[in-house]
């Protein structure tokens, strides 16, 4: 499919309303020819031959006429404004589908500042195209159109040379397509990367801050300013060649019908009176022509729009749905891992990773920053595919499931804790939109969150800024661990949810998890040995392989990795054994 | 003000008034000449054009009759000479508008930019990032045309009505009077409609800013959406926001399309109405009231109304434009609360000492977050701060930055109250790492840079070894010149902060924050880090927020924060000894061995 067949695909539902309002089009334009003419008629036969009986006559055809036409014309403005604005409803709708398919590699690779330039710069592109430019060609062709029927009817050998000018200008149109077309490229580029910039600045806003480097930033952000200032004014250069030729061309038409008109007449081929009708319909050539150029220009703005939107979002995502999805209401939780390699371009990230989580258990995963901990729980969530080997949940390749119906009996509490601009409800309710407050409440509590949401002044109704700013690294992550919770999920995954949680508030957290896990398999991410050391198995990542694995216990007897990690945390252990005994005595 | 979220419309402080106009003229002003030479060309360019009439009547009336073909050529190469004159003509002005229309929204654009860099951390959380986004990109991008084109061509068409009714009066005052009887109807109709039609625009300027706020969040929070299957939920949201983005535009455009009916038929009429009684004057024998005279003065109307459409498309721009300019002078007028005071001076290079006098903050009024805090820190020593989620603790640290105001105490850094120095000499001077490893997209070496300009890629380095990120970063596909996003989604949390880390140490600080800087890091590069921190720690004051106790164990001193108030201080061991909260913390840790 090219950029305009998927762009004419959303406009073809329309096309009834587009017929009927290029009809109204047609028949206003034809109107508006009229009122030129009764004035004609009642200046030369009123006025002049003082036929004042057909004053009353001519008067009311000229308001009558008027009415009429405005009252078209608000109409056809009005559909055409409408089915652009019900055709851009339509394309949004599509293409945030679109991007909601897209995978992680995808978003990796894409700018916020550039998709968001797709859904609003560029769609105004297309509003306008659709709600102005296509009948302002249209009604600038019939004018011309018309124009050329009565000089032929006049003359046709005047039309045929004032039809001369036809082909420069369509030629001088062509060239000037061409020649726009990379600069208005260059335009939405450059529109793009502000963008980019902009909203990078304002989403660190707090490091910049931190920095001081303000003065940075705006010198940076001038760069991508004046780029795009620039950008504007080198398509202006280049357009700027050739719109000056289309008022060249409009106001040749003159020169063409005095000049040859005249000398007919002199040679009498033709009549004054002749000459002076045609000159009357020189306007409906006029503006045409000078037209021309300034649509050339819109057109190219909207293809240029149209196919930025279209080559984004047409790539199909690696990661999609089988032909045939395998849809589940609950899964049990039983997770293999078999042979799993996973290369991120050409890194390679996890190497041949084995291992079996049976329905209800908890795993345990420790290991160096960057070793493939979070890489491990993507590939499971299928948020990228594997290299090769396979992935399993209750026996069934996690590829054969529906995407949805995976993902659903998933929870997952993200080591970045992303929160939306909406209430601490919302946030927490955000997998189960509809769930009861109590649910919302419930979970808050087994997340050790509704306390301290309580102590807020709007409570469960507070609004938190985007991605949570204004809540501490452990507010946010105990309403991420809430959001996972309240989804009731067979798996959860809590990747690296505690780390700014203190040690108090984590036990009572990790007691809470206790009371509802037998139901869940658990996935536990963590660097404190504390966070995971009840688990079933412990999975030791290193370089992408499973380095250790095992209960802590025999984890500590191996003396490896989880040793000395254990050993580093918890050093003083033996001496401070000695004092806790004393505690202990000293509460009995 | 109550915090902001996507589907809420936000209230306006101020609304358009003549104070806005007068400062949109402040930024046209500069290019008043530009202005001057473009208007005159065009009057140039109208009134050659007014010569083509008498050129005609010159062929009709003499050269035909006359036979004179060579009449005819001179004319035709005058009319040529004039279309060359036009066509210069037309390509300065082209070239004069748009250049002017893209400086005014360039410098537009600075402005509100400059000052977004100058409002609080409290400004960015009070509404989603894509609501102040629009303003700067898409508001400003909206006044290109009218400020560059809609001026120009109004000026100079305001010019042409008024040679043009100098005509009709000299012709004849009455029917002048007649044809002007219809602007005053349609004064009172764009009056009628005004209030509708700027509540309409300013309603759309609202939908589209929830719209665009939506999509970023949508973008940005992907990753949470997708994993927690909520896409036919937010297709839901955001088909609702598109639709009420529609909805308002149609409401808003249709005041606009009927300001063209309403001049088509004033107009008509005015022109009838002359006709009829210009007729009945004649036959009624009015004095001055001659067949010529009509049919002169009838030639004039379509010309007087002509202008008028210009005028009329011109205001209906101006007040589209006017719902995103009032925004954008809210934003540009927000005010700064944390500035530098008048006569702030330079904060000499820093020693170290830092020192709380009786502190108390909050952010909400009546909601108080710090209550008497004091504390001495001197040169070279570390605090570390530990206590609950949400006792005060980045509260603390984000004071000593001033990024917020003290409600009242005192804040001195070697004895200098830090409200007396200019902000961008004291933040220079400290190194901060926020919980938020913010990642700016560009290569890891630009990151890490980003602590100080100056940085040789040798230096990077150095500091990228300290903080154990060396490895890592070498290990990727082009090492330090591997590209990320703002997201950082190609790196781990880990190896976020470890950048951010670098980020911090580079810039050389006197003082150094690190809140919760190490929380997702390993143990094992943990204490790789601490050996390396150690000797960077020397001889810089620092302060620590950290939940792994074993970070903060050797800190000089430890202050257990609850409350908003310091509930303990002092060494670890003298802590330990005190067997107050912070034991109990400490100990807790070893909860789960207790068997």
């Amino acid at each position: 499919m090219t950029p305009m067949k998927w762009f004419f695909s959303f406009l073809k539902k329309y096309r009834l309303r587009m017929i009927i309002a290029f009809i109204m089009v047609t028949v206003a334009t034809a109107m508006f020819i009229i009122n030129p003419y009764v004035s004609g008629i009642i200046v030369d036969r009123v006025i002049e031959k003082g036929e004042y009986e057909l004053l009353w006559k001519l008067v009311i055809i000229l308001i009558g006429t008027t009415v009429i036409r405005s009252i078209m014309k608000y109409c056809y403005l009005f559909l055409f404004e409408t089915t652009s604005q019900r055709m851009l409803f339509t394309m949004r709708d599509h293409v945030y589908r679109r991007l909601l398919l897209q995978d992680f590699n995808f978003y990796n690779k894409n700018r916020t500042g550039e998709l968001m330039s797709r859904q609003t710069g560029d769609m105004d592109a297309i509003r306008h195209f659709v709600a102005y430019v296509t009948y302002s060609v249209y009604e600038n062709s019939l004018l011309f159109l018309f124009a050329m029927i009565m000089i032929f009817t006049v003359d046709y050998r005047l039309a045929l040379c004032l039809i001369a000018i036809v082909p420069l200008t369509a030629f001088t149109t062509r060239k000037q397509l061409k020649a726009i077309k990379p600069a208005f490229h260059n335009i939405r580029k450059h529109f793009s990367s502000l963008n980019t910039a902009v909203q990078e600045n304002i989403s660190g806003n707090r490091v910049v801050k931190a920095f001081a480097k303000e003065d940075y930033e705006i010198e940076k952000f001038m760069k991508e300013n004046d780029g795009y200032r620039n950008a504007e004014l080198n398509a202006t250069a280049q357009w700027r060649k050739y719109i000056p030729f289309f008022e060249f061309f409009a106001n040749f038409s003159l020169f063409v019908l005095y000049l040859v008109g005249g000398i007919m007449a002199i040679n009498e081929t033709i009549s004054v009176g002749q000459l002076i009708t045609v000159s009357g319909y020189l306007w409906m050539i006029n503006n045409p022509l000078r037209m021309a150029g300034w649509l050339a220009n819109d057109f190219q703005r909207f293809v240029t729009s149209v196919e930025r939107i279209y080559y984004t979002i047409n790539k199909d995502p690696d990661v999609s749905d089988p032909e045939e999805p395998m849809k589940v209401d609950r899964i049990k939780g039983d997770i293999k891992f078999s042979h799993v390699y996973y290369n991120s371009e050409d890194d390679v990230i996890l190497k041949n990773i084995n291992f079996h989580v049976k329905p209800g258990q908890t795993v345990g995963i420790i290991g160096a920053t960057g070793s493939g901990k979070s890489t491990l729980m993507n590939l499971l969530c299928r948020f990228y595919d594997v290299s090769s080997g396979e992935i399993t949940v209750d026996g069934i390749n996690v590829k054969d499931y529906e995407l949805y119906s995976l993902r659903g009996n998933i929870g997952m509490a993200m080591q970045d804790v992303f929160l939306f601009s909406d209430t601490i409800e919302g946030n927490i309710a955000y997998g189960k939109p509809n769930c009861s407050f109590e649910e919302v409440e419930r979970a808050a509590k087994l997340a050790n969150a509704d306390e301290f949401i309580r102590q807020m002044p709007e409570g469960y109704d507070t609004i938190v800024g985007e991605r949570g700013v204004g809540l501490s690294g452990g507010q946010k992550q105990r309403i991420s661990l809430a959001r996972a919770i309240l989804k009731d999920p067979a798996i959860i995954i809590l990747d690296d949810t505690t780390s700014a949680v203190d040690m108090e508030t984590e036990s009572q957290i990790q007691e809470a998890l206790h009371s509802i896990q037998n139901r869940h398999t658990v996935f536990y991410i963590a660097h404190r040995i504390s966070s995971i050391k009840d688990a079933d198995q412990i999975l030791v990542i290193d370089e992408g392989t499973i380095r250790e694995a095992g209960t802590h216990d025999e984890l500590i007897a191996k003396k490896g990795y989880y040793y000395t990690v254990f050993h580093h945390q918890y050093g003083e252990f033996d001496s401070i054994k000695a004092q806790k005994g004393d505690i202990s005595h000293g509460k009995e | 003000m109550a915090r902001n979220k996507y589907d809420i419309d936000e209230t306006l402080q101020s609304e358009f008034n003549i104070k806005h106009l007068k400062r949109l003229g402040h930024y046209i002003s500069p290019y008043r000449k530009d202005m001057v030479v473009t208007i005159l060309l065009m009057m140039t360019s109208s009134a050659l054009g007014m010569l083509v009439p008498l050129f005609f009547m010159k062929i009709i009336d003499d050269f035909i009759p006359n036979k004179s073909v060579a009449g005819i050529v001179v004319v035709c190469l005058l009319l040529l000479l004039i279309n060359i004159i036009n066509m210069i003509i037309l390509r300065l002005k082209v070239n004069i508008t748009a250049k002017l229309g893209q400086n005014i929204i360039h410098q537009i654009r600075t402005d509100i930019f400059t000052h977004l860099q100058k409002l609080p951390f409290s400004y960015y959380d009070d509404r989603p990032h894509g609501k102040i986004q629009v303003r700067v990109v898409n508001y400003v991008n909206s006044l290109s045309d009218l400020l560059s084109n809609g001026i120009v061509n109004t000026i100079t068409e305001l010019f042409s009505l008024f040679f043009i009714v100098g005509f009709m009066l000299s012709i004849d005052i009455r029917l002048t009077g007649i044809c002007m009887i219809g602007l005053p109807v349609l004064m009172a109709l764009i009056f009628f409609i005004k209030r509708k039609q700027r509540v309409a625009w300013q309603i759309q300027s609202n939908k589209s800013s929830n719209l665009n706020a939506y999509i970023a969040e949508s973008i940005n929070g992907i990753r949470v959406t997708q994993s927690f299957v909520r896409e036919r939920e937010n297709i839901q949201i955001f088909n609702n926001l598109s639709k009420s983005y529609s909805t308002s535009w149609m409401d808003a455009v249709r005041y606009n399309f009927m300001l063209w009916p309403a001049i088509d038929n004033i107009s008509t009429l005015t022109t009838a109405a002359i006709y009829v009684l210009g007729v009945s004057w004649i036959t009624g024998g009015v004095a001055g009231i001659t067949t010529g005279v009509l049919i002169a003065f009838t030639s004039y109307i379509g010309r007087f109304w002509a202008p008028i459409n210009t005028l009329a498309s011109f205001y209906n721009s101006l007040l589209t434009a006017m719902s995103y300019l009032e925004r954008i002078f809210e934003t540009i007028d927000e005010d700064v609360t944390v500035k530098d005071k008048e006569g702030a001076t330079e904060m000499p290079p820093i020693i170290g000492d830092v020192e709380f006098k009786d502190v108390t903050f909050s952010y909400e009024d009546g909601v108080p977050i710090l209550n008497g805090v004091s504390f001495h820190v001197k040169p070279g020593e570390t605090y570390a701060i530990v206590g609950p989620t949400g006792a005060g603790k980045s509260t603390i640290i984000n004071l000593i930055s001033r990024f917020y105001n003290l409600d009242s105490g005192e804040l001195l850094i070697d004895g200098i109250d830090i409200n007396s120095v200019t902000i961008k000499s004291l933040r220079k001077q400290m190194g901060v790492m926020l919980q938020d490893s913010f990642i700016f997209s560009g290569t890891i070496m630009d990151n890490i840079r980003y602590g100080n300009m100056e940085a040789t890629n040798e230096e990077v380095i150095a500091a990228a070894k300290t903080v154990c990120a060396h490895d890592f970063i070498i290990g990727l596909e082009k090492g330090y010149e591997t590209e990320v996003n703002e997201r950082g989604s190609r790196l781990s949390a880990g190896q976020r902060q470890l950048i951010s880390f670098a980020r911090a140490l580079l810039a050389d600080p006197k003082i150094l924050i690190l809140d919760e800087a190490t929380s997702s890091i390993d143990t094992e590069t943990e204490i790789l880090l601490q050996e390396g921190l150690a000797k960077l720690l020397a001889g810089r004051t620092s302060f620590i927020i950290a939940h792994r106790l074993s970070t903060i164990k050797n800190s000089s001193k430890i202050m257990y924060v609850d409350g908003g108030q310091i509930v303990e201080l002092g060494n670890h061991d003298e802590l330990m000894a005190l067997k107050g909260k912070y034991y109990e913390l400490y100990m807790s840790q070893y909860d789960f061995l207790r068997e």
